[in-house]
C-alpha cells in the first residue's frame, strides 16, 4: 500500500486469487475402510493381461502391456480402488554405435525405464529418479541373458520403457497415514510388467533371442501363503515378494528380485514367481503367433501387390 | 593315423564304447610297434613276460596270439597281471548277440520321408545326403565283420549327426567327412583304404551337395528401386517360396510326430502351412544347460506343462490374455483391421457414464425450480435501491460500537496498565514549549540539507567532533561541501548519491520552541516521500538557489511542484530561504530578482503573501542562519535571521480534543525490550501509555507500552503536533507499514473507496487513472466524474460538468479507488493525485460514500 511499489514494471493485479478448498472425502470414521478393495480371485489366479505389439510405428519394435484392475469401481468414490498397470515399450535398433563409442564385440544394450509424471499417485519428476534407474538396471539384467549379442558387434540396442500407470505400493487410503512412501511392493509388479513388455517388443523387433523372457511376481503373506500376481492395494499383510525374469522352455532365471523377510525357504517363493511368469509366457506366446501371422500376411500381400503391378505393366 | 580332430569329435559325439576303443588302440599300437626297433633290454623283458603270461593264461587261452601278448605287455609296461586280465577279457568266448531291432529314431523318420519325396536341393536335402552316405559307409563296416560294436557306433554317430544336423550346412559337411574317414580307420589301417572315401574328383552325383545361403527373413519390401528386374526376381522368389512351402507342408504332414524339426510346431501352428520364414537354427546353437543327455523328446505345450508342485497346487492359466484393453489402451493400439475392437471403443466412448449419475441426489435434484443466484442478487439490489444512505450510516455506527466493545475486552487482557490521565489537562499544566514541525522543501541541489546541517551545527545540536569527522570523510571522496548535508543524510546511498532520499526527522530546541526538522528530498523521484513529510509539517521552508541558472531550473522543476504540494496540503506559512547568497556576493539585485519571480509564482498558486517571508542566507558559510552576516556587501539587509524567522512562525492550532490520528512514519525494532516501535506525527488527539490503538488499513489493534519523545526522554503521554516514538505490543509487525494510520478504536477512520473532493489541478486533468496519496499511503484510483469547476477564492461553481480541468483551476471531482482495501480518509483530509511520476493535482476531501 505504501509508495514503494515498483513503478518501472507491470505489477500484479491488486486482487489476488484464492486457493481451492476441497470437501473432505471422509464422511465418518469407518467410511474409508468400506472402500478398501479385496482380492476377488484365487491365490493362484492371475490378472488378465492385455498385450499388443507394434503400437509405435516408428520404432523397430514396440509393445503395450496392460494389466487392468479386477476390483469393480464403487459408485461412492471417483478414486479407483486399485491402480492398473500400463506400460509401453519401444525398441530402437540394432543400430550402429556412434564413432566415438569404443569397440564392442557384442550388442550394447541400453534400458531406460521412466515413469510418466502422472503414472503414480506420488507425482514423478521429468528426470529419472533412483527408483527408475534401479528398475532400468534390473531390466537390463533380465534382457541381457536372453539376447544373442554376438550377432551384432558394434551395434547398440535401446529399450525405452514408459510406465503410463504403475501399480501402487499400498492402497490410497493407507498411503496418507504411512507418509505416502509405501513399501515398494508395487515396483516388483512394475518390473515384471517391464520384462514381459520388453520381451514382446524385442520379439517384434526381430532380435535373436535364446528364448522369450517373461516376468512374474509372487508374494508371501504373513501366514506364509503364497500369492501369485499380488496387487498391493488388495493386501495389507505382504511380508515378502519376489519378481523373476524367467525363460520358460529353458527353465532358467535371468533376473531375480527378492524383497522383504522371506524366512528360511526362499525357494518356494521364487518357484511361485516362476509360475506367475508361466502365465506371462502363455500370453507372450499368443502374441508372438499373432505377430508372425500378421507379418507374413503383410509380406505376402505386399509381394502379391507388386506382382499385380508387374502384370499390369507388362 | 586317424586325424586327431576326428578322434576328438567322435568323443564329443558320445562315443564311449569301451570295446571299440580298445580295438582301435590295439591296432594302432601294433602298427607302431612293428615300425620301431626295441632295445635289447626291452626284448629280454618282453620274452620273459610272454612266457609268464602264457603260464598265467593257461590252456583255455591257447589261441591268444603272441603278438597280442606282446602288445598287452608293452601297453602295461610289462605288468603281467594287468596284461592277463586284459587278454582274458579280450578273448573271452562271446555269444554272438543278434542285432536288436532299434526303434526308428525321429531323425530317420524325417530322413525317410524326405527321401521318399525325392527332395530338391535344399539345406535339408543336403543333410539327408550326408546321412545316406554315412549309413552306407557304416554298412560297409558292418560287412567287414566287426559286428555289433560297429553297429552301436553307427547308432551313436547317427544320434550325434542328428544333433548336429540342425547346425549350419558347413559343419554338417565336415562332420560327415570326418566321421566317415574316422570310421574307415576302424576296419583297416592300410593306406590305400585310408583314402578310399576321398573322391579325388570322381564324386558320385548322389554325394554332390549344393551350398545354399539361408534366405534372409523377408520383411516384405524390396530394398532397391522398383525396376522390372527386381520385380521379376520377386516373382521368381515368390514361386520358389510357394514351392518350398508346398513341400514343407507335405513334409510336415508326413512328420506329424516330429517336433524337433519344426520350430513352429512348438508354437502350436499345426493347421497352418509352414510358410513363415522362421529359421531352424535358433535352438541347438545354444543347447540347454541340462541337456547332457539327448534332449527330452516332448517339449510339451506350456498350458499342459506339468509344473513341479511341492504343495500339490496345479496352476493353469486358461485364456489369460485379455482381449479388450482399457479405453486408453484401445485408443493407443486401435488398428484399422480390428473392426470389432474399434466398434467397442466407439460404443464405450459414446456411452461414457457420468459419475454420480445414478445417485439419488442427482436424479431427484431439480436445479431450475428455484430462482438462480443471479436472480436473487438482482432482487436484493432492486429492494435495497430505495434507501442506501441511511443504511450505510447506521452500519457505520454499529461497526464502531462493536469495535469499541471488542477493544474494551482487549484492554482488560493486556498487561500494560493505563494511568488514565487526562492528557489535555496534563499538557496545559506542564507548560511545555511550543511544538513546531517544519518541512524543508526545494529543488534538488539547492542546499536544503546543508542549510539544515548548518542550523544544527550552529545551535550546537551536533558537536564539533562529529562535524569534523564528516568533513574529513567528505574531503576524502572529494565532496567537501557535502559535509553539513551529511548531518541530515545518513544512509550510505544518500551520501554516495549526494541527494536526500527519505525524510530525515531531526529535533532541536530554541529557547521558546522545540522544533522538528523534516528534511524532504528534492529529487522528483522521491516526491511521495516528500508528500509524507509535508503531511506532518506545520509550516514549510522553501529553499531556493540564488544563482541564476539553478534558480530558473528550480522554478520549472521541484521548487514549483513542492510549493504547490505544500499549498494543497493546507500549509499557509512559508519561509523562503534564498540560499547560496555567498556565491552571488550578497547582491541585493539578485535577491530582489529572486523574490519577484517567486512572488509572481506564489500569486498564481494562490498563496497569501502576508504569510510568506524571504530570508537571504548562505548555508555553507552559515551567514544569516543563526547570526547576522558579517559580509560588507550584505549591509543592505536588516531583516531577521533564518532562525528568528523560524521562531516567529506560529504552529497550526492543535486539535487536542478530537480522536487520535497518527500517521506512521517509521516502523523499527527499538530494542530487545521493545520489539516493535513506530514513530510518526500525532495529527490530532492525544495518547498515553496503555492506550489501545487501531491500525488501518490492516484493522489490527495494538497497545502502547511506552512513549518516547523525539529528544529520547520517556513520557507518559503525547499530544497532537509531537512526533513521538511509540513502543507497541499485541500486534505483529506485518500489520504495520509506513504510512499506515493509527487511530482511536472508539472513533475509527473509515476505509473509503469512493469520495468527492475539491481538487487543485497542476496539470490538465480528465477522467483518468491517478495514484491517490494520503501521506505515504497510496492507492490506484479513477477520476470517474468532473462535477464542476469552482472559483478559486469564493468557491462558487463557475461551470458544470467540464470536460477537462486546466492547470491552476479548482474542480470538484469524484474519485473511486480500485482494490479491496480503500484508504482511511476523513472529511477535510488532504490527498495528492499523481500520474506517471507527475503531480496532477491536490485534493481536499469533501464527502465520501
Amino acid at each position: 500500500m505504501a509508495a514503494n511499489t515498483d513503478r518501472r514494471r507491470i505489477n500484479a493485479p491488486s486482487g489476488g486469487t484464492s486457493a481451492p478448498v476441497f470437501a473432505k472425502p471422509v464422511k465418518e470414521p469407518g467410511y474409508l475402510q468400506l472402500l478398501r478393495p479385496n482380492r476377488n480371485r484365487g491365490p493362484n489366479e492371475l490378472r488378465k493381461t492385455f498385450l499388443q505389439t507394434g503400437v509405435v510405428p516408428s520404432a523397430s519394435g514396440s509393445a503395450y502391456l496392460e494389466v487392468p484392475t479386477t476390483t469393480t469401481t464403487s459408485h461412492s468414490s471417483l478414486i479407483p480402488p486399485t491402480s492398473s498397470l500400463k506400460i509401453a515399450a519401444s525398441i530402437q535398433g540394432p543400430k550402429p554405435l556412434p564413432r566415438s563409442a569404443p569397440f564392442s564385440p557384442t550388442l550394447v544394450l541400453t534400458t531406460t525405464v521412466k515413469f510418466a509424471p502422472f503414472a503414480t499417485r506420488h507425482r514423478r519428476g521429468y528426470i529419472r529418479d533412483s527408483a527408475e534407474r534401479d528398475l532400468g538396471v534390473h531390466l537390463e539384467t533380465a534382457l541381457r541373458g536372453v539376447i544373442i549379442g554376438e550377432r551384432w558387434p558394434k551395434s547398440g540396442l535401446e529399450v525405452v520403457i514408459t510406465i503410463l500407470e504403475g501399480d501402487e505400493d499400498t492402497w490410497w487410503g493407507d498411503s496418507k497415514a504411512e507418509g505416502g512412501s509405501g513399501s515398494g511392493w508395487g515396483l516388483l509388479n512394475v518390473l515384471a510388467g517391464c520384462i514381459t513388455v520388453a520381451s514382446a517388443a524385442i520379439m517384434d523387433a526381430g532380435i535373436d533371442c535364446v528364448d522369450m523372457v517373461a516376468g512374474g511376481v509372487a508374494a508371501m503373506t504373513r501366514d506364509g501363503q503364497k500369492i501369485l500376481d499380488p496387487c498391493p492395494a488388495e493386501h495389507q499383510d505382504i511380508v515378502a515378494a519376489c519378481a523373476v525374469g524367467f525363460l520358460a522352455s529353458r527353465d532358467e532365471i535371468t533376473e531375480l528380485w527378492l524383497k522383504g523377510e522371506v524366512g528360511a525357504e526362499p525357494d518356494e517363493l521364487i518357484e511361485s514367481a516362476t509360475h506367475a511368469a508361466m502365465g506371462s509366457v502363455s500370453v507372450l506366446r499368443e502374441v508372438l503367433l499373432e505377430n508372425i501371422e500378421t507379418k507374413t500376411k503383410v509380406a505376402s500381400e505386399g509381394s502379391k501387390r507388386r506382382l499385380e503391378d508387374l502384370e499390369v505393366r507388362d | 593315423m586317424p586325424p586327431k580332430a576326428g578322434f576328438s569329435r567322435a568323443k564329443t559325439v558320445g562315443y564311449d564304447d569301451d570295446d571299440i576303443y580298445d580295438d582301435y588302440s590295439e591296432e594302432e599300437y601294433v602298427g607302431e610297434g612293428e615300425g620301431e626297433a626295441m632295445s635289447e633290454e626291452d626284448k629280454e623283458q618282453m620274452a620273459a613276460g610272454v612266457i609268464k603270461v602264457r603260464e598265467a593264461l593257461g590252456s583255455e587261452y591257447s589261441k591268444v596270439k603272441e603278438v597280442d601278448i606282446q602288445d598287452a605287455l608293452w601297453n602295461y609296461y610289462y605288468d603281467v597281471g594287468k596284461s592277463v586280465t586284459f587278454l582274458k577279457n579280450k578273448y573271452a568266448p562271446k555269444a554272438p548277440a543278434p542285432a536288436k531291432p532299434k526303434a526308428v529314431s525321429r531323425f530317420d523318420q524325417a530322413a525317410g520321408a524326405a527321401d521318399a519325396k525325392t527332395p530338391t536341393s535344399t539345406g535339408k536335402h543336403m543333410l539327408i545326403c550326408g546321412t545316406e552316405s554315412t549309413a552306407r559307409a557304416m554298412s560297409n563296416l558292418a560287412i567287414d565283420g566287426e559286428g555289433e560294436s560297429i553297429a552301436s557306433l553307427c547308432e551313436t554317430l547317427r544320434d550325434g549327426l542328428a544333433a548336429m544336423s540342425r547346425e549350419t550346412p558347413f559343419t554338417e559337411r565336415t562332420a560327415r567327412s570326418q566321421a566317415s574317414s574316422c570310421a574307415s580307420d576302424y576296419t583297416s589301417a592300410r593306406t590305400k583304404d585310408f583314402f578310399w572315401d576321398v573322391p579325388w574328383g570322381n564324386v558320385p552325383c548322389s554325394r554332390l551337395a549344393t551350398i545354399t545361403a539361408q534366405p534372409a527373413t523377408h520383411k516384405g519390401g524390396l530394398l532397391g528401386g522398383s525396376s522390372k528386374l527386381a520385380a521379376l526376381a520377386a516373382k521368381r522368389k515368390q514361386k520358389q517360396q510357394e514351392e518350398a512351402a508346398a513341400k514343407a507342408d507335405a513334409a510336415a504332414n508326413g512328420l506329424a510326430a516330429d517336433k524337433a524339426v519344426a520350430l513352429l510346431d512348438r508354437l502350436n501352428i499345426r493347421d497352418k502351412p509352414a510358410s513363415a520364414p522362421v529359421r531352424d537354427d535358433t535352438k541347438p546353437r545354444y543347447p540347454k544347460k541340462r541337456s547332457e543327455t539327448p534332449p527330452p523328446p516332448e517339449p510339451a505345450p506350456v498350458e499342459e506343462e506339468p509344473i513341479p508342485e511341492p504343495q500339490g497346487i496345479r496352476i493353469e492359466f486358461p485364456n489369460l490374455r485379455a482381449k479388450q484393453p482399457s479405453m486408453f489402451g484401445a485408443i493407443l493400439c486401435g488398428s484399422p483391421q480390428d473392426e470389432p475392437r474399434n466398434q467397442h471403443v466407439e460404443s464405450a466412448l459414446n456411452s461414457f457414464p457420468l459419475p454420480y449419475a445414478n445417485a439419488k441426489a442427482f436424479t431427484d435434484a431439480d436445479p431450475f425450480s428455484k430462482p438462480s443466484p443471479d436472480d436473487l442478487v438482482r432482487q436484493a439490489q432492486a429492494r435495497s435501491a430505495g434507501a442506501p444512505k441511511s443504511k450505510t450510516k447506521t452500519k457505520g455506527s454499529t461497526d464502531g460500537e462493536k469495535l469499541a466493545e471488542s477493544v474494551e475486552k482487549l484492554v482488560v487482557e493486556t498487561k500494560v496498565k493505563s494511568k488514565n490521565l487526562n492528557v489535555v489537562d496534563e499538557y496545559r499544566n506542564c507548560g511545555l514549549k511550543k511544538v513546531a514541525n517544519f518541512v524543508v522543501i526545494g529543488h534538488v541541489d539547492h542546499g536544503k540539507s546543508t542549510l539544515m546541517g548548518r542550523l544544527l551545527y550552529d545551535l550546537k545540536v551536533v558537536d564539533e567532533r562529529s562535524v569534523d569527522k564528516l568533513r574529513q570523510e567528505a574531503e576524502t571522496i572529494g565532496k567537501s561541501s557535502f559535509a553539513l548535508a551529511w548531518l541530515m543524510d545518513q544512509t550510505p546511498e544518500e551520501r554516495s548519491r549526494g541527494v536526500t532520499v527519505d525524510i530525515a526527522t531531526v529535533p532541536f530546541e530554541t529557547e521558546q520552541t522545540s522544533f522538528t526538522i523534516l528534511d524532504a528530498p528534492g529529487h522528483r523521484d522521491f516526491i511521495p516521500n516528500m508528500i509524507a513529510g509535508v503531511s506532518q509539517a506545520d509550516f514549510a521552508v522553501l529553499v531556493v538557489d540564488a544563482q541564476e541558472n539553478s534558480f530558473q531550473s528550480g522554478l520549472k522543476g521541484q521548487t514549483k511542484e513542492h510549493a504547490l504540494i505544500v499549498r494543497s496540503m493546507g500549509i499557509q506559512r512559508l519561509i523562503v530561504a534564498v540560499n547560496k547568497m555567498d556565491t552571488v556576493s550578497w547582491s541585493k539585485e539578485r535577491f530582489d530578482k529572486v523574490r519577484q519571480a517567486t512572488t509572481a509564482f506564489f500569486e498564481t498558486a494562490s498563496f497569501s503573501l502576508k504569510n510568506i517571508t524571504f530570508i537571504p542566507c548562505a548555508g555553507l558559510t552559515g551567514d544569516n542562519v543563526t547570526k547576522r552576516v558579517a559580509d560588507e556587501n550584505a549591509e543592505w539587509y536588516s531583516g531577521p535571521t533564518f532562525l528568528e524567522a523560524l521562531e516567529a512562525s506560529e504552529p497550526k492550532p492543535r486539535a487536542l480534543e478530537r480522536p487520535l490520528r497518527l500517521t506512521i512514519n517509521d516502523v523499527f525494532r527499538g530494542s530487545g525490550q521493545n520489539p516493535l516501535s513506530i514513530s510518526g506525527q500525532i495529527e490530532a488527539g492525544t495518547l498515553q501509555i496503555g492506550d489501545v490503538v487501531l491500525a488501518l488499513p490492516s484493522r489490527e489493534t495494538a497497545t502502547i507500552k511506552a512513549i518516547e519523545l523525539p529528544d529520547g526522554s520517556p513520557a507518559d503521554w503525547a499530544v497532537a503536533g509531537q512526533i513521538p516514538t511509540l513502543h507497541l505490543v499485541d500486534i505483529d509487525v506485518v500489520h504495520l507499514r509506513l504510512g499506515d494510520l493509527l487511530c482511536a478504536p472508539t472513533a475509527p477512520v473509515r476505509l473509503v473507496k469512493s469520495f468527492t473532493c475539491k481538487m487543485l489541478a497542476f496539470e490538465h486533468v480528465m477522467p483518468q487513472f491517478v495514484d491517490v496519496f494520503r501521506g505515504k499511503q497510496q492507492a490506484t484510483g479513477l477520476i470517474t466524474a468532473l462535477a464542476s469547476i469552482l472559483d478559486k477564492n469564493t468557491g462558487e461553481v463557475t461551470r458544470r460538468k467540464p470536460r477537462i480541468v486546466r492547470p491552476g483551476e479548482v474542480a470538484r471531482v469524484r474519485i473511486e479507488l480500485e482494490g479491496s482495501a480503500g484508504l482511511p480518509l476523513e472529511v477535510g483530509g488532504r490527498i495528492v493525485l499523481r500520474d506517471g511520476g507527475r503531480t496532477v493535482g491536490a485534493g481536499l476531501l469533501e464527502s465520501y460514500t
